[in-house]
C-alpha cells in the first residue's frame, strides 16, 4: 500500500505573511523500501512527515493511501494514523504515564485492542527495540537513560504496529553506541516489511540503510534517487548547504588525485578497492 | 493547533506613544484612572473623550483594536447601564412602565457609569497596546525600586515577570508539538464529555511540565553560568531615560485635571 502525494502544497499563516512550507510535492512512497528524507532546516520535511498520517491536511494537492484520499470527508483519521507511525524528533519528551509498560500501551489502548492482544503487543515491541521486558517494564520510564527513553518511546509507536513508520530525526542527541542500536532496530523492521520513512542530518546514516534519498529545499522536491545517484552529486547537494557521506568524500577526492575506483561508495567496497589499487598499481598510483 | 493564540496585546509601532517611557506610560495610565472617577458630571466626560482620541490617533493604533479590548467588557457594561438605569431614583420621572419608572438622574448615573468603564478600559488598553511586555516590567521594576528599602524584592519580580512573559511562546509550540504527538498515537483531545477530556489530557500535561522544569533547571543553569546574582549592582543596556516627550505627556495630562478640578473650586 504505497502513500502517494498528488500536488501537495501546504501554507500556514503566522501574522499578516502568508509562508509556503510545501510547494507542489508529486511522490510515492513505495511498500517496503526505506525512504530517506534530507534537506536545511526549515526544507519542509517535518511538514511532509505530518502530511503523511493526517497530523497536517494540504492547502491544495492529495495524500493518498492505497488510493483513497486520507482527507477525504468521512475518512477515520485515527485509523489512519495506526497505520502510518509517527515518531517526533525528541519523541521521550512526549512520554507520561507511570510505567514503561503503561505507556507503551498507550496506543493499542486508543486502538481499543482487547488486554491480552495489548500485552502481547508491548511485549513485541519492546523486543523489537531490544529492551528487557522484565527489566524495564515496570520502571518509570523518567528514571531511564537517554539512549533507552527514545527507545521505549519508539516501542509506543510500534506497538500499534503501523506498516508504515515515519521517523523526524530519530537519532538526534543520541551518543554513538545509542544511535547504532536504534539504526539497527530501524534497519531490522525494515526487512521485516515495515516501509520506513526516515529524515535524517547524518547523511553517513542516510547512505548507509536507505534504499531510496529524496532532497527538498524551500518546501520543494528537488532531487529523487538512490544513495549513489544523489550522493554523487555534491556540488549541487553543497549549493543546498547539505553535506555529503564521509566515504563519498573520500571517494570523490581519490577521483580527483586520479585514482578511478569505479562505483565503489560503501565504506568496505571502498577500503577493499582502495587496498587493490594501490597493491595493484603499486609505482604510479604512490 | 495551538498557534493561532495571540499573546498578550501588544500591537508594535513607532508611534510618539510607543516611544514614551514606559515608566512615564504607567503613571500617565494610573493618573488618567484617577481623572476618570474625578469627574463630576457627565459633560466633563467631553474633554475626557477629545484627550482619549488624541491619544489613540498619536499612537497609530487601528481603531478595531481598541473596539476589540472592549469587546468583553460588553455584558458588564449593559448590567451596568441597566442597573443603573432602573435602580437609580431622583425627582424628575421620565417614563413609568407599570412599576417601573425611569428617573432622569437614574439615566445620567447609567451613562456616566458606562463611560466611565469604557474610557478606563480604553485608557488602559493603550499602555498595554503599546508597551512591549518586556518593556512594561521594565518600567515597574524601575518604579517598584524605592520598595527595595522595605526589602520588596522589585528587580526579582520584574525578573520572574519577564522570563514567564518569554516562556509562553516556546510552551505553547512545546504544547502544541506534544499534542500531535500523542495524537499521532492515537490519543483523542477533542470528543467527549467535560471528565473524559480532562482525562485526555494527562497526556499532554505531563509532558509539558517536565519540560517546563526541565527549561527552568536549565534556564538558571545558564543564567549562573554568567554570573547572574540577582539586581545587587547590575547595570543595564538600555538605560530609561525620560525625554521631553515625556514631560509634554504629564503636561498635557496636568492640564487635564485642571479642566476637571478647576470648576470645584471657582464655583
Amino acid at each position: 500500500m504505497p502513500i502517494v502525494l498528488e500536488q501537495v502544497s501546504h501554507h500556514y499563516r503566522s501574522g499578516p505573511q502568508t509562508t509556503i512550507a510545501l510547494d507542489n510535492i508529486n511522490m510515492t512512497i513505495k511498500d517496503g523500501e526505506l525512504l530517506a528524507l534530507i534537506g536545511h532546516t526549515g526544507s519542509g520535511k517535518s511538514t511532509l512527515a505530518q502530511h503523511l498520517n493526517g497530523l497536517l491536511e494540504p492547502s491544495s494537492g492529495r495524500v493518498l493511501l492505497d488510493g483513497e484520499d486520507i482527507n477525504q470527508k468521512g475518512a477515520s483519521r485515527r485509523a489512519l494514523r495506526f497505520k502510518v507511525g509517527l515518531v517526533f524528533q525528541y519523541p521521550e519528551h512526549q512520554l507520561f504515564e507511570e510505567t514503561v509498560y503503561k505507556d507503551i500501551a498507550f496506543g493499542p489502548k486508543n486502538m481499543g485492542l482487547k488486554d491480552e492482544e495489548i500485552d502481547l503487543r508491548v511485549k513485541n515491541a519492546m523486543a523489537q527495540v531490544g529492551l528487557v521486558f522484565d527489566e524495564i517494564q515496570g520502571r518509570s520510564p523518567f528514571e531511564l537513560s537517554g539512549g533507552q527513553m527514545r527507545r521505549v518511546a519508539l516501542a509506543g509507536v510500534l506497538a500499534m504496529q503501523p506498516r508504515v513508520l515515519v521517523l523526524d530525526e530519530p537519532t538526534a542527541g543520541l551518543d554513538p553506541s545509542a544511535r547504532d542500536f536504534l539504526l539497527g532496530d530501524i534497519q531490522r523492521l525494515n526487512r521485516a516489511g515495515t516501509t520506513v520513512v526516515l529524515i535524517s542530518h547524518a547523511m553517513d546514516d542516510v547512505a548507509r540503510l536507505a534504499t531510496r534519498v529524496a532532497v527538498l529545499e524551500k518546501g520543494r522536491l528537488v532531487m529523487e534517487g538512490t544513495p549513489v545517484d544523489i550522493f554523487t552529486q555534491q556540488e549541487k547537494l553543497s549549493s543546498m548547504g547539505l553535506d555529503i557521506p564521509e566515504n563519498f568524500k573520500l571517494a570523490a577526492e581519490l577521483r580527483k588525485a586520479g585514482l578511478n575506483l569505479d562505483k565503489h561508495y560503501q565504506t568496505q567496497e571502498l577500503a577493499d578497492a582502495l587496498a587493490e589499487a594501490i597493491k595493484g598499481g603499486g609505482g604510479d598510483a604512490a | 493547533m495551538l498557534r493561532d493564540i495571540t499573546l498578550g496585546q501588544y500591537y508594535p509601532g513607532d508611534s510618539p506613544i510607543h516611544r514614551l517611557d514606559p515608566r512615564a506610560k504607567i503613571i500617565l495610565t494610573f493618573l488618567f484612572i484617577i481623572l476618570v472617577f474625578l469627574v463630576p458630571s457627565l459633560w466633563f466626560y467631553i474633554p475626557i473623550a477629545l484627550y482619549l482620541v488624541l491619544a489613540i490617533s498619536l499612537s497609530k493604533l487601528p481603531l478595531r483594536m481598541m473596539l476589540r479590548s472592549l469587546k468583553p467588557m460588553r455584558i458588564l457594561l449593559i448590567i451596568t447601564f441597566v442597573l443603573n438605569l432602573f435602580f437609580g431614583t431622583g425627582s424628575r420621572e421620565l417614563l413609568r412602565l407599570g412599576p417601573i419608572v425611569i428617573w432622569q438622574e437614574g439615566l445620567l448615573q447609567a451613562l456616566v457609569f458606562s463611560f466611565r468603564l469604557v474610557f478606563l478600559v480604553t485608557g488602559s488598553s493603550i499602555l498595554t497596546l503599546t508597551t512591549a511586555p518586556v518593556t512594561l516590567t521594565d518600567g515597574l521594576e524601575r518604579l517598584a525600586s524605592p520598595l527595595k528599602i522595605i526589602k520588596f524584592p522589585a528587580h526579582e519580580m520584574a525578573m520572574m515577570m519577564t522570563i514567564a512573559l518569554r516562556f509562553i511562546p516556546t510552551l505553547i509550540e512545546e504544547a502544541d508539538k506534544i499534542m500531535k504527538a500523542q495524537t499521532a498515537r492515537g490519543a483523542d483531545f477533542e470528543t467527549g464529555n467535560l471528565l473524559a477530556r480532562a482525562r485526555a489530557m494527562i497526556p499532554l500535561l505531563v509532558p509539558l511540565f517536565i519540560s517546563a522544569f526541565r527549561r527552568a533547571g536549565d534556564l538558571a543553569m545558564a543564567m549562573e553560568a554568567r554570573c547572574y546574582r540577582g539586581g545587587e549592582g547590575r547595570t543595564r543596556l538600555h538605560k530609561l531615560q525620560y525625554t521631553r516627550r515625556d514631560l509634554i505627556a504629564f503636561l498635557s495630562m496636568a492640564l487635564m485635571y485642571a479642566i476637571i478640578l478647576l470648576p470645584r473650586f471657582i464655583f
